[in-house]
């Protein structure tokens, strides 16, 4: 059995007096799809942004495939193979649909600080084939300003995936979005997920979501860990469900 | 096609994508060619005129890599332009350096300072950043304004290089449009290539470009070393054009002129300096001339600009173009 793609013990995080994450163990084997959930103010953004680097927890350990994160910033441990979307879609604005994905593949082809314009050309047609599996190949000249915020979050998770990733973090991957655009896009997660094996860890509020996609769900609330097991095991526990109604009540 | 059928467009008949980041090399050989004309046939003192405007055309240029791309503001830019200035100067009055080794200093000096402040600022982001860039230029303007046994004081200095090369006024012209044709085509090379790209992911939305694997302070810096070496390259000709170098150079008025030049051009847009530069020294020039308040009616006409036209005269030459243009 290969190490654990994530391995996190004892994380803890105060933002002043508020505990956010409260001695958190969690392990994720590799290429397994993992929901986590809770109710607001659990500490599930705050755990992805400490597994992303863009936090640093007060205590506790966090292993990336084996490798120990020790206050690496965000590029670099995006470097070890960890590609993150944000619960407020994160794409440049201002650029074409098609030169956000051109940035993706610029990222990772280890010149970024060419000078060389041809560089660029020749990374069109697989900046268009990435643009086709996202199903975005028809608004590729749009300014990403313009479209809409389902495909948004459609274009932000393709330009994780150009970069290659290992893990996925997707914090509220269908936030904000219509209830069949949701499921197109967990759909389009599910199958990149499982065509190459990539290990998945993603917060989502949409319960249906969660049961469809997940393995395994992680229970969280006031920072900690509250409940773990398979989907089903999830929603027979009746403790879950009280904090569930208690949390949001 | 029947209107309505749902087909945005048809992909064969697109534009290939890579030719936005073409030189369009028609254009910048017309340009060429028309100042060299003109330059050749007017009278030195609107040789003079557009021997400013070519230079602060490159100076405004290389402030807008950092305001357009690179997501940064600098409130002292006008210290890698003066000490443009002040290298090529020091480095004949001081080091007895021939004169042409003097005009590479420049920009080097420009470049040197570039880098050791960028270091500092690229530490802070947004209005934290700017007001460490207008600290280092007050440090600056303190240091060259004071220590007058090296920098002249106030009385700068000046009879290091002779006026304009010793050149008639076209053609030191027509050298100064070659330097700055280079100039802002290699700009031009930076801001639309693999590196270009980097920089305006992060200037754009660093977030985004850390989860792509790119570190913000590095960026920022290489952004910032290239402004400043151009910047320098700019007060260097400037310093030979009226051979001399006065504390002004690197003042808050040649800071504030660039700033309202990239601003008046049009931000987001590469030719912002450019346009922001003929604009502005033409309004200085025909103003001064014809008004008593004449930095009023500059005033009130920037503000016009951008209340009617955020996106500047570049907007304001994009729609036009994209109006009479052909339709594709």
């Amino acid at each position: 059995m290969s190490q654990p793609a994530l391995r996190v013990r004892g994380l803890h995080k105060e933002f002043g007096r508020f505990v956010a994450l409260d001695s958190v163990d969690l392990t994720v084997d590799e290429g397994e799809i993992r929901a986590i959930i809770g109710p607001n103010g659990a500490g599930k953004t705050t755990l992805i942004n400490v597994l992303g680097g863009q936090i640093v927890a007060d205590r506790g350990s966090v292993e990336v495939a084996g490798r120990r994160l020790n206050r690496q910033h965000p590029h670099q441990v995006a470097k070890l193979g960890v590609g993150r979307t944000y619960q407020i879609s994160s794409t440049l604005r201002r650029m074409t649909v098609f030169d956000n994905m051109l940035c993706a593949h610029n990222a990772v082809s280890g010149k970024w600080f060419s000078l060389s314009a041809g560089r660029l050309r020749k990374m069109e047609d697989a900046v268009l084939a990435d643009l086709k599996a996202i199903e975005l190949d028809g608004l590729a000249d749009q300014v990403v300003d313009d479209i809409s915020h389902g495909d948004r979050k459609r274009l932000e998770f393709g330009m994780v995936l150009a970069t290659r990733p290992k893990v996925l973090l997707l914090d509220e991957p269908t936030a904000g979005m219509g209830l069949r655009e949701r499921h197109e896009l967990i759909d389009l997660v599910l199958a990149v997920t499982r065509e190459r094996g990539l290990t998945l860890v993603f917060v989502e509020h949409d319960i249906d979501v969660v049961f469809k996609a997940a393995e395994t769900i992680t229970v969280m609330a006031l920072g900690g860990v509250f409940a773990e097991g398979k989907p089903e095991e999830i929603a027979a526990n009746s403790a879950v469900q009280d904090i569930y109604l208690g949390g949001t009540g | 096609m029947t209107p309505g059928d749902g087909t945005l467009r048809d992909s064969a008949s697109a534009p290939k994508r890579g030719d936005t980041y073409s030189i369009n090399w028609r254009l910048v050989l017309s340009v060429v060619v028309l100042q060299s004309i003109l330059l050749v046939v007017s009278p030195p003192l609107v040789v003079f005129a557009l021997i400013e405007v070519m230079i602060f055309a490159l100076y405004a240029s290389a402030l807008n890599l950092l305001l357009s791309f690179s997501g940064m503001v600098s409130f002292g830019h006008a210290v890698y332009f003066g000490l443009g200035a002040y290298g090529l100067a020091l480095s004949i009055t001081h080091f007895d350096f021939p004169i042409a080794l003097g005009i590479i200093a420049g920009p080097l000096v420009s470049a040197f300072f570039g880098l050791v402040y960028g270091i500092l600022c690229v530490q802070l982001t947004a209005i934290y950043a700017a007001m460490l860039t207008l600290a280092c230029a007050e440090v600056t303007f303190a240091v060259v304004f004071q220590w007058f046994d090296v920098t002249g004081g106030d009385s700068g200095i000046s009879g290091h290089v002779p006026t304009m090369l010793g050149l008639e006024p076209y053609q030191f012209g027509l050298v100064v449009l070659c330097v700055v044709t280079v100039a802002i085509l290699m700009l031009w090379r930076v801001v639309y290539s693999p590196l270009g790209l980097t920089i305006r992911a992060v200037g754009q939305n660093p977030a985004r470009a850390a989860a792509l694997g790119h570190g913000r302070k590095s960026v920022q810096l290489i952004a910032f070393v290239i402004s400043a070496f151009f910047s320098g390259v700019a007060g260097t000709l400037f310093g030979i054009f009226h051979g001399n170098v006065f504390p002004d150079y690197v003042g808050i008025l040649f800071t504030v002129d660039g700033l309202l030049m990239v601003v008046l051009g049009g931000l987001y847009s590469f030719g912002a300096g450019i346009y922001g530069a003929i604009v502005y020294k033409l309004l200085d020039n025909l103003a001064a001339h014809y008004f008593e308040y004449w930095q009023l009616v500059i005033g009130c006409i920037i503000v016009i600009v951008v209340l009617v036209s955020p996106s500047g005269i570049a907007g304001l030459v994009r729609r036009i173009v994209s109006r009479i243009g052909p339709r594709r």
